[in-house]
């Protein structure tokens, strides 16, 4: 069945793959026999499989990168367009229920090579080093098996890799700089200057952003057009598609677009052999693999550890712990809207160019454990009449009259912490998709202490847009990205996986993408995904050969490799403080 | 004196003068503005899709004519033309019906909910139901008031009559629907960037003058009247959906961060 894999890549059909406007793909893939077992199957090509993917293929190992969605060729797939940009998102059946249910749909997940990181509005801050440690400092939730120190390398490589755009000097967490100079101001980010300076608040301006503010290697710096959600299309804005794939390819792994997972199979040792998958045509395939890496971020990959049940693991892969699906986590994403005389226009510049973290940390005096952020967002015009509906009540000639005011509008918006609970998870629904795979059915519900976070959040938005001079201020209640529900942990009767992505119960069966983290903080996740993607990556090549052989869990910690990085990347916009 | 016998009831009204304002190619504060007027600067394949848009009207394949007549009249309210002159209005029906006959949906489907064409079919015969219960007539019989009074009612969360509809779906779940089905297709539009001053498209050209909203070159300074919506119409009220906790009531959109 060779022949009818790699459907979408690369030099046949005799023109170039296009990764933005400059970057080309004209080498010819590797392609794997499917009886010949393979070092590594990554399930998910997104934020944390793109960097996986470039990180063991570079190391020499043979790897195979599976998606459910195309292999994007930006220049001739993604619009300039909010309604034509659909096909980036998660767009499949899932269900959704409980008391405070989840919206899935649009950009929380991503279907496609890249996967989220394509569609991501690029806010990259770390988490704090107090995120690692929540049970011990506030007695909620869980502590993290790694700390931040752990992370902090990664998170020093990630972002030269994407690269990150920001100050000089970034006042929260642990204080650190960034390699590429901040971006210019748009409308939200004015407004939430402004608004904080006013409350004597500190902002951070022009990022971090994994957007280009100069052009780097064979990508263009930023035009601000704001269709960053939509995908970029210029190529200035990181996604793994443009900034890890083209390496991964060059270094000989294979990737295998619109082919949708539906298994993964363990073999008489309990060990994973191999993933069973679905190409484009519906036909089935069976890929033979020594280890199996599971990256399909927080709906996907609990649901296809539970789809592969089977005689020794009735109630799904690694979850003797009842753990896999649970602890799913959103951020509260609440978007305050307010209105000014003056004309905004905020559809230009990126959504995301400027944030504070002030109120991040636990305060006693607030009456609740946690925090949250404050971003700049920049609703275009669908997005902004869908807030509306719910923000103002509009509709009829009420919609119409405030949609003619669009110009007039700046948006911010709250990030804030929601807690893992048990029962916030991903179950299998009774619907089957196109394949005949069981779908996800998500149950969310808001706890006292996230709705405490919510209500104080929300608020203090609000008074930075009334602070900020406008003279009507709305709000949406919404959330933002997914977490959870593959958690790591130290203790196998509570988590997924180990502090490395291996899996509890199963030696050659990890996990790494958004699911594993145990607590989210309020800091948008996608850098401490692709962070722990390297992290997971090093520990994978550091233990060579034996996790293909051995049911050992070593968990030494391997040394951090400063020279897998894409080429190019490394040394470059060095940041003054570290 | 024939000019006064001319129905004006359902046209924007000027409020210092009282007179109706005259349906218009292009409504909103930023006359001469056109955004394909720049189709020269976009990217061909993002060329391809808005003028599809607009040149190629899909055809209605999934609504029964019945059901594409009742779902005009209601976008009709929901999202009113009035002001726009024939010429230029924008075909919500025809986007909605091509998303249910592609099975195109937003990614996920409430618990509580039926599935996207089943919903829009049964709020279809339940907003006719709610016109017969309450006046004998069918939704498209009646006066455009008595159309908006019903369908303030779901905006409200508390429909009068289909009682057994709303038991197979939350009134305002389907509500939020409909709504975000019609803004989808009318801001999806490029005649609605015009009206609105958005842009559109920026790609390879990009923006440059990023702060103070100030136009590019080629975008135009904002002109405002003033308007009130037609005599008949009190749709131009905001009033929260009520009844609901908010994190219920979220469309559910992506969109943001």
């Amino acid at each position: 069945m060779t022949a009818s894999r790699n459907g979408a890549f690369g030099k046949r059909n005799g023109h170039s793959h296009m990764l933005g406007p400059i970057q080309r793909v004209e080498y010819e893939m590797a392609q794997y026999s499917e009886s010949d077992a393979v070092d590594y199957c990554i399930v998910g090509v997104g934020a944390a499989g793109g960097v996986l993917l470039q990180r063991l293929a570079r190391a020499g190992l043979r790897v195979v990168g599976f998606d459910a969605g195309p292999f994007w060729d930006t220049e001739r797939d993604w619009v300039s367009d909010e309604a034509g940009s659909h096909n980036l998102y998660w767009e499949d059946l899932r269900i959704t229920g409980g008391p405070d249910p989840l919206a899935l749909g649009a950009n929380n997940s991503g279907k496609g090579v890249g996967g989220g990181s394509v569609h991501w509005a690029a806010f990259t801050p770390r988490l704090h080093p107090s995120d690692f440690r929540v049970y011990s400092e506030d007695g909620v939730a869980v502590d993290w098996p790694i700390s931040y120190d752990d992370l902090k390398p990664y998170y020093e490589l990630l972002e030269l890799e994407m690269p990150v755009a920001g100050p000089a000097y970034y006042p929260w967490g642990h204080p650190h700089g960034y390699p590429y100079g901040p971006h210019p101001m748009g409308a939200t980010g004015d407004v939430l200057i402004k608004g904080c300076t006013k409350l004597g608040v500190r902002v951070s301006v022009g990022g971090p952003v994994a957007i280009l503010s100069g052009s780097h290697g064979d990508r263009p710096h930023c035009i601000y057009r704001g269709f960053c959600i939509e995908g970029c299309k210029v190529g200035a804005k990181a996604s793994t598609l443009i900034t890890h794939v083209p390496d991964a390819l060059k270094n000989g792994a294979e990737i295998r677009d619109n082919s949708m997972v539906a298994r993964i199979h363990i073999g008489k040792d309990r060990r994973v052999t191999g993933v069973t998958y679905f190409d484009d045509g519906g036909r089935e395939h069976f890929q033979k693999a020594k280890a199996v890496i599971v990256s399909g971020y927080a709906i996907e990959t609990p649901r296809l550890l539970l789809n592969s049940a089977c005689p020794g693991f009735e109630a799904g892969l690694a979850n003797s712990s009842d753990t896999v699906g649970r602890y799913l986590m959103a951020q509260a994403g609440n978007v305050v809207l307010g209105r000014f005389d003056e004309l905004m226009r905020m559809y230009k510049a990126p959504p995301a160019h400027a944030m504070t973290e002030e109120f991040y940390e636990t305060d006693p005096k607030r009456g609740f454990a946690r925090g949250f952020a404050i971003q700049t967002v920049g609703p275009l015009p669908i997005s902004f009449a869908k807030q509306m509906m719910v923000a103002k009540g509009a509709w009829g000639w009420g919609m119409r009259r405030v949609m003619m005011d669009y110009n007039h509008w700046a948006a911010i918006a709250l990030l804030g912490e929601i807690l893992p609970w048990p029962e916030n998870r991903v179950q299998l629904a009774e619907e089957k998709d196109r394949f005949g795979i069981p779908v996800a059915k998500v149950s969310f519900t808001l706890h006292d202490n996230d709705k405490k976070i919510i209500e104080f959040g929300k608020n203090k938005v609000m008074e930075v847009m009334w602070a900020a001079g406008a003279n009507e201020v709305v709000q949406e209640a919404r959330y933002a990205h997914l977490v959870g529900a593959a958690r790591m942990g130290h203790d196998p009767r509570t988590s997924v996986v180990d502090g490395y992505g291996r899996t509890h119960d199963i030696s050659n069966l990890f996990v790494c993408d958004g699911s594993v983290l145990p607590t989210q903080g309020s800091a948008n996740p996608g850098l401490t995904i692709q962070a722990l993607a390297a992290r997971t990556a090093d520990y994978l090549i550091s233990q060579g050969d034996s996790i293909f052989t051995s049911s050992q869990r070593n968990m030494e910690r391997p040394p951090v490799r400063h020279n897998l990085s894409p080429p190019g990347t490394s040394g470059r916009g060095v940041p003054r403080l570290k | 004196m024939r000019r006064q016998e001319i129905k004006t009831d359902h046209l924007l009204r000027d409020p210092r003068t009282g007179e109706a304002i005259p349906p218009k190619a292009q409504p909103g504060y930023y006359p001469g503005f056109s955004t394909l007027a720049q189709k020269q600067f976009w990217d061909k394949k993002t060329r391809q899709v808005v003028l599809d848009r607009v040149e190629n009207i899909p055809p209605i394949r999934f609504f029964t004519p019945a059901e594409a007549a009742l779902l005009q009249a209601i976008c009709d309210r929901v999202l009113p033309q009035d002001d726009r002159d024939e010429a230029h209005r924008i075909p919500l029906v025809n986007y909605i019906d091509a998303r249910l006959f592609s099975g195109r949906i937003d990614g996920y489907r409430y618990e509580d909910m039926p599935p996207d064409r089943e919903a829009h079919r049964l709020g279809l015969a339940a907003i006719d139901e709610l016109s017969r219960s309450a006046h004998g007539l069918g939704f498209l019989e009646i006066s455009c008031r008595q159309q908006e009074e019903i369908l303030k009612s779901l905006h409200d969360g508390k429909p009068a009559a289909a009682h057994d509809v709303w038991k197979r779906m939350p009134v305002l779940r389907y509500w939020m629907l409909l709504l975000q089905d019609c803004v989808e297709a009318y801001y999806a539009h490029p005649w609605s960037w015009d009206e609105i001053g958005f842009g559109g498209p920026a790609y390879p050209r990009g923006y440059m003058r990023l702060e103070r909203g100030e136009p590019e070159p080629w975008e135009v300074e904002e002109q405002r009247y003033e308007w009130d919506a037609p005599a008949e119409s009190f749709s131009d009220i905001y009033e929260l959906i009520s009844g609901i906790d908010e994190h219920k009531a979220t469309p559910g959109q992506g969109g943001t961060h």
